[in-house]
């Protein structure tokens, strides 16, 4: 098997809007973190360098748009990816409502290989802050309902419990690609000499 | 292969162009990573490009394209990590720049380009400054909107967090620093609002509407610009402020764009932090009004409005962060006047834009009404002064009602239920002047129904109304529900809608509550005058809670005779005042109410016992009296309002006999008057109970226990049985008065013998088996049976000694 040696991963960040999934982001990648609150539109993602299990791997964090008016130009961005992290605020019940519809969506838009093995994780944000409305016990019972998906509580703010997460997140992207990589072992689709010339001319002349 | 080409729908069109395309980045794809593993640099781009070759498409819907340029941009990054692999190993950087630079279109070359450039820069430092402005002038060399949008986005992801971001004073060599940074940013943004906004005018005009809505998708692509922007965290609030607001709004404003205008605008609230958007209120809102005629500037400051309330909120909750003296939070920087800013800015947008409908003018003074509330919690003032705004500018338009469910009242209403959902206190929203004259604007339903709301609001809240003022003022505030208004439409009148109303105000009467007795009078006195003129149909639902209030006002002066010496005159006063208020009832006509008012004013006054209170007893009696006579003629109703009247007396016992006497004569002589035998005996025995357990001051307020004058309303009552000329009545009708026989021989009326009893038995026993079979003879015979079931076990068990049964026969 050729594997290539530097592997990277691409990972989603999902969850309702102001749960701090670029607060997160940011803590992981710049170690820093800001009160100021930055709505996120669209899509942008980050790169870290991680090691797992002694291989060097860089972890291709996407940031997304919680707000869906944001995304005026579909997901396309969920293909491809090796995990799916989805976030809510243990403060802001509404949001851990979400999570159901969060991962119903991935799997729709994403369309992995093997949905129901497909690698999330779930992170309860902003325990620095109270009153609580999200009981762990209770967010454990959800991640046991949906195939047993690893749970952390974590503050940005506080970088509590953000690269244990982040490392369990990399541990599951790499599986999952180590699932699927055998992909490009098999050759593609016959390549056509003839027809792939031409399929630009019925566009404008515009030579670009 | 079908030979025949199928015709294919637009969408399927879309997908069969897009799996073709991904396609070909699969296969070259993997050839691309094939080389790369093989070390074969120069293979590995001839396949890059022509995988990139596939972004030269004119076909492909934004979403498609989109869609595209995701998978093949995720096969680029392997070749970028593959790269600076190469480079850290000492492979030269320079060579390959150039190198892409051969790549024969223009597409796939730029994208190369990039993504080699990023590579340099990641690898060599010294050059950064150079590079970007390098890549960013290049990318001029596609003018294709759709792709020039897409080629610009990449080199905005690639060069994020490579962008230099240090202080400007730090660094001047070949790294740059922010200033660098910025002008990068805002040149890709230039460029590619630029291409955005040309969109709009290429192709067909009668596309436009789809032109419309792939501009609307594409957006995103140039907002992430402004988003660079954000995340460059030394741009400080003074940079923000000095370059790169006025940079983003000159573009804004100069594109003259409608759709890039909105959406800019909103782009700029939501990604830049509330703490800058503070400071720049007023070159923000400026510009706001300097936006095309087609903008909805009224959602662009609503929103700015909204997001800063939630920003005061947020910061409220945090820490330990108060209110200052001025009653604002202290999140808010003590120099910013937040509401008068809005305000202001609120008003010259209404001012000037000649195109914005009233909704929409009402719409933002919601937004206005709403951060101040947010905002500003205690300053009532604020939001009374948008409310007279709103006055003021419906009168400068010369706008006077609207009509329910048009817009403008379906804002209206939203605007006036704020501070009634905000509040929860009726008291507070009355002490917005400019509350009831804007709740004239709407038209009569519309006042109805806002009414209505409130009423329900003080009610949930439980509101207590404590002066006279606030009756007033409440009263006039729901007056479509108190009297008739000029403007309410003629014709018929729904009943049950109308009780339902009536039944809330009703309720809420009874809120009206002071601290004081006196002070409730005056409270009293207020509501009546004003819930007096509301006419027949309405005063029946309003005027009996203000009497029993008042009646429960005289029992409360009844407690405090130890500390008020005025309490006799007082409670006097307030059984005028009760009189006085159910002379109106009878005015309308009203019969069966009012009496049942009198008699209830007759149980308090006898309680209370003031000085003359007997005389008005009396007086309240014989009104009922005389509404009995003149005004009750349903045989039914008379059955029952005698039965009532009986009751009341025999609980009354502040009468002398000068006056107990002729009232009871009065009750026996109506009764036996009533229209239908059987009424007539039931009547009379019901009278029966006056001579008995009625009380009296000839009696010492005592039981009067006559056995005489029972006997002889029971032995009447026997006699009025006997002439019925239907028998089961009659059988009915002596099982009652059986009853009462056995009810005062065992209170102890010597009057009545066993034999008595007997006879009566005897009776029934004689005519009940005569009976036809029937539901009524059933129950008649039930009864019979019960009460002589009640005399065995009487005679069973004797718990009396003064009692006996001896010689009843069963």
């Amino acid at each position: 098997m050729a594997t290539r040696k530097k592997v990277l991963l691409k990972v989603i960040i999902l969850g309702d809007s102001g749960v701090g999934k670029t607060s997160l982001m940011n803590q992981y990648v710049n170690k820093k973190f800001s009160n100021q609150y930055k709505a996120t539109i669209g899509a942008d993602f980050l790169t870290k360098e991680v090691i797992v299990d002694d291989r060097i791997v860089t972890m291709q964090i996407w940031d997304t748009a919680g707000q869906e008016r944001f995304q005026s130009l579909g997901v396309a961005f969920y293909r491809g990816a090796d995990c799916c992290v989805l976030v809510f605020d243990v403060t802001a019940p509404n949001t851990f409502k979400s999570l159901d519809s969060w991962r119903d969506e991935f799997l729709i838009q994403a369309s992995p290989r093997e949905p129901e093995n497909f690698p999330f994780v779930l992170l309860g944000n902003k325990v620095d802050l109270e009153p609580r409305a999200i009981s762990s016990k209770r967010a454990q019972q959800w991640c046991q309902s949906k195939n047993g998906i690893p749970y952390f509580e974590t503050s940005a703010k506080e970088a509590l419990n953000v690269e244990q997460a982040f490392q369990s997140i990399a541990r599951n992207a790499l599986t999952q690609q180590n699932q699927t990589v055998d992909l490009y072992n098999e050759f593609p689709d016959q390549i056509k000499l003839t027809n792939t010339t031409n399929r630009n001319s019925n566009g404008d002349s515009c030579a670009c | 292969m079908p030979a025949t080409p199928q015709q294919l729908s637009p969408v399927e069109e879309q997908e069969k162009l897009l799996d073709e395309a991904l396609g070909v980045v699969k296969v070259q794809a993997f050839q691309l990573k094939r080389c790369l593993d093989k070390n074969k640099l120069m293979d590995a781009l001839k396949h890059a490009s022509a995988m990139l070759a596939e972004l030269r498409t004119s076909l492909l819907s934004p979403k498609s394209y989109y869609e595209l340029y995701m998978a093949i941009t995720d096969e680029l990054r392997h070749m970028e990590l593959y790269l600076l692999d190469e480079f850290q190993k000492g492979r030269k950087v320079a060579d390959l720049y150039e190198l892409v630079q051969y790549a024969g279109n223009i597409v796939p070359r730029l994208y190369l380009l990039i993504t080699v450039g990023l590579v340099y820069i990641k690898s060599n430092s010294g050059l950064k400054r150079d590079i970007l402005n390098d890549l960013v002038e290049m990318c001029r060399g596609v003018q294709h909107p759709l792709r020039g949008l897409f080629l610009r986005n990449y080199l905005l992801q690639c060069t994020r967090n490579v962008l230099p971001d240090i202080a400007e004073t730090e660094n001047d060599d070949g790294d740059g620093n922010v200033r660098d940074s910025i002008n990068f940013v805002l040149m890709n943004f230039a460029e590619m609002n630029k291409l955005w906004v040309r969109m709009q005018h290429q192709g067909h005009s009668r596309e436009k509407q789809n032109r419309e809505k792939e501009r609307e998708e594409l957006r995103i692509l140039v907002g992430t610009n402004l988003v660079r922007l954000s995340q460059l965290e030394s741009v400080t609030m003074e940079k923000y402020q000095k370059t790169v607001l006025p940079g983003i709004l000159e573009q804004v404003v100069s594109c003259r764009d409608a759709i890039a205008q909105e959406y800019l605008m909103e782009c700029i609230i939501q990604v830049f932090p509330d703490e800058f958007h503070l400071q720049t209120l007023n070159p923000f809102l400026k510009s706001c009004a300097e936006l095309e005629a087609g903008v909805n500037v009224k959602n662009i400051v609503i929103s700015l409005m909204e997001r800063l309330a939630a920003f005061s909120q947020r910061s409220e909750g945090v820490g330990d962060s108060g209110r200052n003296d001025q009653g604002s939070p202290t999140c808010l920087p003590p120099d910013v006047q937040l509401f008068e800013v809005f305000s202001d800015q609120v008003a010259s947008i209404i001012a000037n834009r000649q195109d914005l409908p009233a909704e929409d003018m009402v719409s933002l003074e919601v937004a206005l009404v709403n951060l101040a509330h947010k905002c500003y919690p205690d300053r009532v003032d604020y939001v009374d002064k948008v409310m007279q705004n709103s006055i003021e500018v419906f009168k400068r338009l010369g706008l006077e009602k609207f009509e329910l469910n048009t817009l403008v009242a379906k804002e209206l209403q939203k605007l006036l239920k704020i501070p009634i959902d905000n509040y929860n206190n009726l008291l507070t929203v009355l002490k917005l002047q400019h509350y009831a004259p804007l709740m004239q604007h709407l038209d009569y339903y519309g006042r109805k129904l806002l009414s209505i709301y409130i009423l329900n609001n003080a009610l949930d809240s439980e509101t207590l109304i404590t002066t006279q003022e606030q009756v007033e003022q409440a009263l006039n505030l729901v007056k479509t529900l108190v009297s008739d208004q000029s403007d309410q439409p003629k014709g018929e009148v729904d009943l049950e809608e109308l009780a339902e109303e009536q039944g809330l105000l009703a309720r809420f009467i009874h809120q009206f509550k002071s601290t004081s007795a006196d002070q409730q009078y005056l409270v009293l006195s207020a509501a009546r005058k004003i819930l007096g003129v509301g006419g027949p149909l309405r005063i029946k639902h309003t005027l009996p809670p203000l009497i029993f209030q008042a009646y429960q006002l005289a029992y409360k002066y009844k407690d405090l005779k130890k500390e008020d010496d005025m309490w006799e005159k007082k409670c006097q006063k307030i059984f005028q005042f009760t009189h006085s208020t159910i002379s109106a009832l009878v005015k309308a006509e009203l019969a069966e109410l009012p009496l049942r008012l009198f008699l209830q004013g007759a149980l308090a006054i006898n309680q209370i016992g003031f000085d003359n209170h007997e005389t008005v007893a009396y007086e309240f009696l014989s009104q009922a009296f005389s509404l009995y006579e003149d005004e009750i003629s349903d045989s039914k109703a008379q059955l029952a309002a005698i039965t009532l009247i009986v009751g009341t007396l025999e609980q009354i016992s502040c009468f002398g006999e000068e006056n107990a006497e002729p009232l009871r004569t009065q009750c026996a002589l109506a009764a036996s008057k009533l229209l239908k035998k059987p009424d007539q005996c039931r009547g009379v025995a019901t009278c029966s109970h006056l001579f008995w357990s009625g009380k009296s001051l000839a009696s010492n307020r005592e039981e009067t226990h006559d056995g005489k004058r029972v006997v002889e309303c029971l032995k009447k009552g026997l006699r009025i049985a006997k002439q019925c000329m239907d028998v089961s009545v009659q059988v009915q009708l002596y099982v009652e008065l059986l009853n009462h026989y056995i009810y005062f021989y065992e209170k102890g009326n010597d009057q009545i013998s066993v034999q008595i009893l007997n006879q009566v038995i005897g009776k029934i026993k004689e005519e009940l088996p005569n009976l036809d079979s029937s539901d009524e003879t059933d129950q008649i015979t039930k009864h019979f049976n019960n009460t002589l079931e009640h005399l065995r076990s009487r005679i069973e068990n004797p718990d009396s000694d003064v009692i006996s049964y001896e010689g009843l026969e069963i």
